[in-house]
């Protein structure tokens, strides 16, 4: 099968290391989502129990049943947290190292400020310096390739949707500039 | 197609920023907000609104449904308050304005919209399956024969349906549990199904099921009979259906469908939506889709309108009290 | 034969240029999200649903079912080319067909990977197309306590045959339900858990959800894992084809299995992941050399791709003549046809008879001209994994964030997708399953409106789900499922104490 000799190697230069250490441990994580979940389970159970959540003579009230689902939501975060605590005196695994981290932040932290750009400057001036920002700092990738891609991502998402679709996408004080 | 109209709409609102023309006109496509589900009587009529629009050119600007039919339509309330001072979104209303204030606490009040005009006024008819009792009086007395109390299928809790349902209880007599469905097209399924014993959807909502010989309709809530009477099942036309107070129940209730503009626009782009909405109630989409749907014809604006709503709201809010569904 | 009739016009429907066309559109689209790494069907559905909002119903339906299509063929290339699932229930088919790509029978792997989706996909269709007219008549007997009962089923099931631990399964599914509660209840008209908030007015809307959970927590995950990616380019020669497909009859009994496995855990939901690795242990169960398997088994890529693709295709069947789905790309189409003005259940089929049976048929044609076009694209695919990651990320969140928000046009729900993206990223890592808060968050409500209604319809009576025998056989089969593992344990002790009696006597 001589065609599918050829081989496509796709390496990532900015990897993370193996040998990273680890920041924190899938234990932890655990632990805080459990709390996490229970102080939701709190807030939740209460607003339903003032909602009422009773049993009247047409059947539950609108509060029954979300109020005995935070009930058991709070009870299965209590369960795994107790779970979480008696697991974590074994072994620890690694919920993420500080390398992974790094990357991880690399991704979410310009999806924060891509959100944040859209809420007041449209959707499309921040997909512009998402897509050119992302591809140049974290991809390394020279300057007008990025603009280049970046400019003719967004506009054919801006013809797609704005013009041929109908959908209305937030928009700022540049397409209104353009009359849009 | 849709690309050049919008060129044009352009060009010629440019144009129109010049003082010569005195009138406004919307720069951006119009929103029509719906506060329902798609498919329900108030999307069919949006986009009933949208193609009349289009079709007759009667608008530079494409004309875009937008369905805000979240939290039973609180949804587009919410949105339409919070747009105060945009010309390009205008809501189509029903009771809703009246009742959701009341049963859900919702902070919102018509009066901070700026009325357009009513355009049409919507039946109830009482239905059951067509298998179940025949008139008005043997449905009554089947009702109160029935060990446990008649199922009445209706959309949302504490609304129109809801409300008809208590006023048919306190005239007949009869008691009937009151099933809220998620949309009309749902309380018909069910009663298709016999899983309810009746319903008291709009015309629309049951137009499909009934020309399937699959529900009968029992009477009209309104003082007179549905002017329509060209046959839509092989026997019947609306016109046939006779009035609830002929059949010895009296009760009536009609409701409004209105076109809103949200807060603090101005008196120019108030005028033209008036002058729009009185052009599409004019096109041939508009009275082919009355008839259809068995609507009443009406077009209100300016004064009339706003003493029409102010009367509306008056009964509809002596109506939930009665029934005990205004919120503490 | 009626179903045959209708069928024939469904096909009269779509053979219109344009259908066809939006058919290629379709297709193209669902193979390219299907190989893109942090895409794949459900999200791929999801975010370009939006899309089709203005079109009408038919056309619609039919580019999204072929998204799902070319989505489903996508996810194999990726899985044996590169070893990346693109779908969970790709998962079963990288054991065998990595090392056949790595043994250099990679051409050979792809097409036993799309002809057994072909199959199994065709197998659920002809189930589709003579059992749906009689199940849309028995459809009409579903009022609220049978509905209820369903939904019990369908929640049972989760917690029953999942493979995480419950406690986890019980957190995504109540975090789910409560979620679902947001906003106005229906039944009593009052509004609950919106803190007078207006944005929570409208609720927690699923799609945002899902393109959150998935789309954006997918990303997150990428980036964290090394990205190196190594595998072998593929194109395909007639002669690999026609020598696999001649070799078809031969597993005959592991494709019927398979197919039956997927339409059996399709249409009771259970879910196209299940089906893949049930059908993948039961053929090495049932194997003579059960240890081949894992080292380059043809039999390793058809036993779990005729399963996924079975499943996924049976979900359908449910979500149309019930409402329910069967599968998570299954309940973002159900919400599609809603968006469209459909109501999915017992009537579709006798209102709707163009969209029910253009559907069907699409699914026929879909899967004839998915299997050709991608047998002859999967270079080009291929070549998509060499794009850098650095540019396709960023589109990717450009695309969920256009996707979340068309669906309300609310720039509140860009952000839920956010917070939805992180707690996708967090849930998946410390091993929450994701499916049941999905299942929750779509059927939460509606299961509980359907409890009300019984409970008003009953005078608050519970005896109404077991009133009669088909609302009754469901309530009790749920109540079953949810006790599985325990009944399941159960038979095996007694089965064990069978056999060491029987060995020592």
């Amino acid at each position: 099968m001589s065609q599918t000799d050829l081989e496509i190697v796709v390496d990532d230069p900015t990897a993370p290391e193996e040998n990273s250490p680890s920041v924190t441990s899938s234990g932890t994580v655990e632990i805080i989502v459990c709390l996490l979940l229970l102080a939701l389970a709190a807030i939740l159970g209460y607003d339903n129990w003032r909602t009422g959540a009773s049993w009247d003579s047409t059947g539950p009230e609108p509060g029954y049943f979300p109020f005995y689902l935070s009930i058991i939501l709070g009870g299965s975060s209590v369960y795994g947290l107790i779970a979480a605590l008696i697991a974590r005196r074994g072994a620890a695994d690694t919920f993420v190292t500080r390398a992974q981290a790094r990357r991880v932040m690399a991704v979410f932290v310009p999806t924060l400020l891509f959100c944040l750009v859209t809420q007041f400057l449209g959707l499309y001036v921040a997909s512009f310096l998402l897509i050119a920002g992302f591809m140049r700092a974290v991809g390394k990738i020279a300057l007008w390739k990025s603009l280049l891609t970046a400019f003719l991502f967004t506009a054919i998402m801006f013809v797609t949707f704005d013009i041929a679709f109908d959908v209305i996408m937030p928009k700022g004080p540049l397409e209104a500039a353009f009359g849009y | 197609m849709r690309i050049s109209v919008k060129a044009v709409g352009a060009a010629a609102a440019l144009l129109l920023s010049a003082p010569a023309f005195a009138g406004w006109e919307p720069t951006k496509p119009v929103e029509i907000v719906v506060a329902a589900g798609a498919g329900g009587a108030s999307d069919q009529m949006a986009r009933m609104m949208q193609a009349a629009i289009q079709k007759n050119n009667l608008m530079k600007q494409p004309m875009v449904v937008s369905l805000k039919g979240g939290a039973s339509g609180a949804e587009a309330l919410m949105y339409m308050k919070s747009s105060e001072g945009d010309p390009n979104k205008v809501l189509i209303a029903y009771s809703l304005i009246y009742m959701l204030p009341l049963s859900a606490k919702i902070p919102f009040n018509w009066r901070e919209l700026t009325p357009v005009s009513v355009i049409a006024l919507d039946q109830f008819v009482l239905w059951d399956n067509s298998a179940g009792p025949k008139t008005v009086k043997e449905f009554v007395d089947a009702a109160k024969a029935a060990s446990a109390p008649f199922k009445m299928g209706g959309t949302g809790s504490k609304r129109e349906d809801h409300v008809l349902t208590v006023f048919l209880e306190q005239k007949t007599g009869a008691k009937f549990s009151y099933l809220p469905y998620k949309s009309g097209g749902e309380a018909a399924t069910q009663l298709v199904g016999n899983h309810t014993e009746s319903n008291v959807n709009n015309p629309s909502e049951n137009l499909e099921v009934w020309r399937a010989g699959q529900v009968r309709p029992l009477c009209v809530f309104d003082k007179e009979r549905i002017a329509y009477t060209s046959k839509v099942t092989d026997t019947q036309s609306w016109a046939d259906i006779p009035t609830c107070k002929e059949e010895g129940v009296d009760v009536q209730y009609l409701m409004l469908r209105a076109m809103f503009l949200p807060g603090k626009v101005t008196p120019e782009q108030q005028a033209f939506y008036v002058e729009l909405f009185h052009k599409v109630t004019q096109t041939a989409e508009y009275k082919d889709y009355m008839e259809k749907q068995a609507l009443k014809p009406i077009f209100l604006t300016g004064k009339d309108m706003v003493q029409f709503l102010e009367e509306d709201d008056a009964t509809n809010r002596s109506l939930m009290t009665e029934a005990g569904f205004v919120a503490k | 034969m009626e179903a045959f009739g209708l069928l024939l016009h469904g096909f009269a429907v779509l053979l219109t240029w344009k259908t066809l066309v939006l058919m290629m559109v379709g297709l193209v689209l669902g193979i390219f999200v299907g190989v893109l790494p942090g895409l794949g069907g459900p999200n791929g559905v999801a975010i370009l649903l939006p899309l089709t909002f203005t079109m009408d119903p038919t056309s619609a339906i039919v580019m999204l079912s072929c998204i799902y299509w070319g989505a489903l063929f996508g996810g194999a290339i990726t899985s044996i080319l590169f070893n990346i699932p693109g779908e969970a229930w790709s998962v079963a088919t990288t054991f065998d067909g990595y090392p056949m790509a790595q043994q250099g029978r990679a051409a050979e792997a792809l097409t036993a990977a799309f002809t057994s989706s072909f199959i199994g996909s065709l197998v659920a269709v002809l189930l589709i197309t003579f059992l749906a007219p009689m199940i849309s008549s028995f459809a009409l007997k579903f009022g609220p306590p049978e509905f209820f009962a369903v939904y019990l089923l369908t929640f049972c099931s989760f917690v029953g045959l999942g493979r995480e631990a419950k406690h986890k399964t019980v957190i995504s599914m109540s975090l789910g339900l409560l979620l679902a509660g947001v906003g106005m209840d229906t039944v009593s008209g009052q509004l609950r858990m919106t803190f007078g908030s207006s944005e929570l007015l409208r609720g927690i809307n699923f799609l945002v959800a899902v393109i959150g959970l998935f789309g954006i927590s997918e990303i997150l995950l990428t980036m964290e894992e090394r990205l190196a990616l190594r595998g072998h380019a593929a194109s395909i020669s007639l002669r690999v084809v026609l020598s696999v497909w001649k070799d078809l009859p031969k597993y005959w009994v592991t494709l019927l299995r398979s197919s039956f496995i997927g339409c059996w855990l399709g249409i009771t939901p259970g879910g196209a992941i299940a089906a893949s690795f049930m059908g993948y242990n039961l053929a090495k169960r049932f194997a003579k050399d059960p240890e081949s398997f894992g080292k380059g088994r043809i039999e390793g890529v058809f036993a779990p791709e005729t399963a996924a693709h079975a499943s996924g295709t049976s979900a359908l069947l449910p979500m149309l003549a019930l409402g329910i789905p069967g599968s998570g790309t299954a309940a973002i189409l159900l919400g599609g046809l809603m968006v469209w003005g459909l109501n999915p259940g017992p009537l579709l089929f006798v209102e709707h008879k163009d969209f029910v049976w253009g559907l069907i048929a699409s699914m026929y044609l879909g899967n004839v001209v998915g299997l050709v076009l991608v047998l002859t694209t999967v270079p080009i695919f291929a070549s998509i994994l060499r794009v850098p990651f650095a540019a396709v990320a960023p589109m990717i969140v450009v695309s969920c964030a256009i996707g979340a928000y068309a669906i309300q046009n609310a720039m509140f729900d860009i952000w839920l997708m956010l917070g939805f993206g992180v707690v996708g990223y967090v849930f998946k890592k410390i091993g929450i399953p994701l499916a049941p808060f999905t299942l929750a968050l779509v059927l939460g409500n509606r299961a509980e409106d359907a409890f009300r209604l019984s409970m008003i319809g009953s005078g608050g009576d519970l005896k109404v789900f077991w009133s009669n025998g088909l609302v009754g056989s469901i309530a009790t089969l749920a109540i079953v499922l949810l006790f599985w593992p325990l009944i399941d344990a159960l038979l095996g002790r007694l089965a064990l104490t069978g056999r060491t009696k029987a060995a020592s006597g």
